[in-house]
């Protein structure tokens, strides 16, 4: 599944993000390859979400660079990182669950007969497109007019996953998808991140506390701990044990050396 | 794992919709039934005594005079409860609408009477340090359309100020809007009092009186621009004189209208006349019965049976006559103000008398002329608001900057634009409110609009609108407005009982229809 060959898809290289004296990240690089899942773990407080906010624009890092397709880019706003493809899929999901699956999935960006605000709705396309964009990631929804309410954990996930891949996203940020979900929705879900990464073109960057979760979908794994990275690889490069270690006393036992050092 | 268990999707565990069962999950389901249950309650109360009848439509709030008045209290508070609904629906407030009423209803009427004038204020230091004005612009007659403008252009800008003051400092609508109730009302009170200190005004009056009846201003031919009421009370030989300037067809069929009215009005009275005449002696009839005077019985019943008038002889139809319908036919100069204040459906509501037979009044007289224009606006402004709430892109960011204003600003919706123009919508619907009233009534009132923002606010609620934002329909609105003018009138008819009953009933319907909508938002939302 590796393709470590090609060019990633997403890159950082020494990303450092500071808030006044508090060193957030502390030279982080990365490498997210298309067709690939790259596991993001690390404990509270590791900079796992300073680093998803830098790649979704939401902060701009201190020093640093991020490249997209091997092309740096700097983001002013999450509308920017949008625009050059990278989608994130935060833990609320932005979702109205007042509305209907259709309404919710083309929300902002409506399809309309005439342009501007009072274009008349292509509600007929956009049913069709929303059924058939969950569909091809596994879900399959009887009625389009259903309100985003009665649907399940899992349902939205993948709602909100299908409209991120749908409006143009080649890479993928999965802020806890499975945390605050039942089981079976667990594996939902999880079958889903499968799905889009068949897709084949497609970067998955997904934040997880969860090992059993990334050791059975992850490609790539990043280890996060106090603001750097404390170890990465892909599954064939890390044993289980490595992953065990890096995943519960990794992190602390890198604290423990640094602590010692100091 | 069994594959039949693993092949089991979400979905199927929701049930497919059938469709009166859709029919009957719609919010609108309940309105609609007290709807039904008050035009039943106002058709079966408003027969008159003594008369039975199945049919509901027989009564008085039924009939021309009965639609006519109560189809405008309905749209005058439609126009305003679709402002403050697709307010709510975007999760805001607007208590300030009845305030806007009074003061763009007094803007309009000023502008009509006196004109409109820009004048800078100064300080001047000839003759001791005083303040001088200084007129820039004077426009002494300023036509319909004109002071409509001026007027918009002073709420309009007051719903946006209220609207960018509420997104930007994100504090409550309702203080920011309660903020604009008192403002809106003082200002409307200090402007007519100051005003009014012109000469030909009652000092310190808090209205605007003699504004001429705009719309019906005509061009009468061969006398230029008058009023109707003045055009016919013109001396008999001018009348007489613009007839002969008519068509031969034309004025054959006012004729044959003006007989057939004639003919009516003598048939009513000589009606009125046997009725007046019987009545006394069905009286001495039944008395005659109970104390047992069975000659005297007789007589009586032989002098029912042999009364007789003669028929009165119907008024024959003069020239003078045909004119004065002829000036009544005549289209308004002023097709703005007739827009607003006048009347629509007249040929309808001739048709209706003539040849119909049924919009007739006890004396034989046409019942009503024709809707009021309110009913109109409130049908195209409701059209348009459904169009854009369910069909259009903008409908779906009102929604959803209700729903969930977190998601909306995270795909993009430009929530704050949405929020502050329908701040100025709900503006816009109290001018054209005031415009209504101002061009039918031809006076403004300071005390105008007074609680109409919470009669407003009420329909929507009844309507199906969830206080909370994010849910609702154009139809509910429209349904919560005919449930909210509809009960006042049904509950006067109810005999024997005080009018005022329907406030309670409505007090019942508004705290029904908040648990029925907050049942439905958990229904929607999944939680119960």
């Amino acid at each position: 599944m590796a393709k470590s060959q090609t060019q990633p898809l997403i890159e950082t290289k020494d990303l450092v993000k500071k808030f006044g004296a508090f060193t957030a990240l502390n030279g982080v690089s990365l490498q997210v390859y298309p067709g690939e899942v790259h596991a993001l773990l690390g404990d509270n407080g590791a900079g796992k979400s300073t680093l998803i906010k830098l790649l979704s624009g939401v902060f701009t890092p201190n020093s640093g660079s991020i490249y997209v397709e091997g092309k740096q880019v700097s983001f002013a706003s999450p509308r920017n990182a949008s625009d050059a493809g990278i989608g994130t899929v935060y833990q609320d999901l932005a979702l109205n669950p007042l509305a209907s699956v259709t309404r919710n999935f083309f929300l902002g960006r409506e399809i309309t007969h005439f342009g501007g605000p009072f274009g008349l709705m292509k509600m007929r396309e956009m049913h069709r497109i929303a059924i058939d964009e969950m569909a091809k990631i596994g879900i399959n929804i009887a009625d389009p007019e259903q309100s985003v309410g009665t649907m399940s954990g899992g349902q939205r996930q993948t709602l909100a996953i299908a409209r991120a891949i749908y409006f143009g996203a080649k890479v993928l940020i999965l802020d806890e998808p499975t945390s605050a979900l039942g089981q079976k929705q667990q594996m939902e879900v999880l079958k889903t991140i499968r799905r889009v990464q068949k897709l084949g073109d497609i970067a998955i960057i997904l934040i997880t506390h969860n090992e059993i979760h990334a050791r059975l979908i992850a490609d790539r794994f990043t280890f996060l701990s106090l603001g750097e990275v404390i170890g990465s690889g892909t599954s064939e490069d890390l044993g289980g044990d490595d992953i065990k270690r890096l995943m519960a006393g990794g992190a602390e036992i890198g604290d423990l050396a640094k602590e010692l050092a100091i | 794992m069994n594959a039949s268990v693993s092949q089991r999707q979400e979905s199927d565990r929701h049930e497919q919709k059938k469709w009166l069962k859709t029919l009957f999950s719609r919010p609108e389901i309940g309105p609609v039934g007290v709807m039904l249950l008050l035009f039943g309650m106002l058709g079966y109360f408003s027969i008159p005594s003594g008369e039975f009848s199945l049919n509901p439509f027989a009564g008085e709030g039924f009939n021309a005079l009965g639609i006519r008045n109560n189809l405008r209290v309905i749209s005058q508070l439609a126009i305003i409860a679709l402002g403050a609904g697709l307010l709510i629906v975007a999760g805001e407030f607007d208590l300030s609408i009845g305030s806007m009423i009074g003061f763009a209803g007094a803007c309009m009427a000023m502008v009509l009477r006196w004109g409109f004038s820009i004048i800078i204020p100064y300080i001047s230091f000839e003759g001791g340090v005083h303040i001088e004005f200084y007129t820039l612009i004077h426009i002494p007659d300023v036509s319909p359309l004109g002071a409509l403008l001026i007027t918009l252009c002073f709420t309009l800008f007051f719903g946006w100020l209220q609207g960018y003051i509420v997104v930007k400092s994100g504090l409550p609508s309702f203080i920011v809007t309660l903020g604009g109730l008192f403002f809106l009302r003082g200002l409307t009170e200090v402007s007519l009092r100051s005003f009014n200190h012109r000469p030909d005004q009652i000092k310190g009056a808090t209205t605007v009186t003699e504004i001429p009846d705009i719309k019906n201003i005509i061009n009468l031919p061969g006398h230029g621009e008058m009023e109707r009421s003045a055009a016919k009370a013109l001396p008999e030989a001018d009348l007489t004189q613009l007839l002969s300037t008519l068509p031969a067809d034309k004025i054959a069929s006012i004729t044959e209208r003006l007989e057939y009215t004639y003919q009516r009005v003598a048939d009513a009275k000589t009606e009125l006349m046997i009725s007046r005449g019987v009545k006394p002696l069905e009286r001495a009839l039944e008395n005659a019965i109970e104390s047992g005077n069975e000659f005297m019985a007789k007589t009586i019943q032989d002098k029912i049976a042999n009364f007789k008038v003669d028929p009165v002889v119907p008024k024959s139809v003069t020239d003078v006559d045909v004119a004065r319908v002829y000036i009544d036919s005549i289209s308004s100069a002023r097709p703005i103000a007739d827009f607003f204040g006048g009347d629509i459906l007249q040929p309808l509501f001739d048709w209706l008398y003539f040849p119909i037979d049924w919009n007739v009044n006890n004396f034989g007289n046409q019942f009503a002329q024709g809707l009021y224009s309110c009913v109109m606006i409130c049908l195209i402004m409701s059209l348009v608001c459904y169009f854009v709430l369910s069909k259009t892109q903008a409908g779906n960011w009102i929604y959803s900057t209700g729903g969930n204003i977190t998601a909306a600003k995270a795909n993009g919706v430009p929530t704050n634009k949405v929020k502050i123009s329908l701040f100025i919508f709900s503006a816009f619907c109290a001018t054209i409110f005031a415009a209504c009233q101002v061009f039918e009534v031809n006076t403004a009132d300071a005390a105008k609009g007074n609680l109409k923002e919470l009669e407003a606010i009420a329909a929507a609620v009844i309507g199906g609108i969830v206080m909370t934002g994010g849910f609702g329909t154009v139809v509910g609105i429209i349904v919560g407005a005919f449930i909210f003018g509809i009960a006042k009138e049904a509950f006067f008819y109810i005999p024997g009982i005080d009018g005022s009953f329907y406030r309670v009933f409505l007090g019942l319907v508004i705290i029904a229809s908040a648990l029925l909508n907050e049942n439905i938002r958990k229904r929607i939302m999944g939680t119960i």
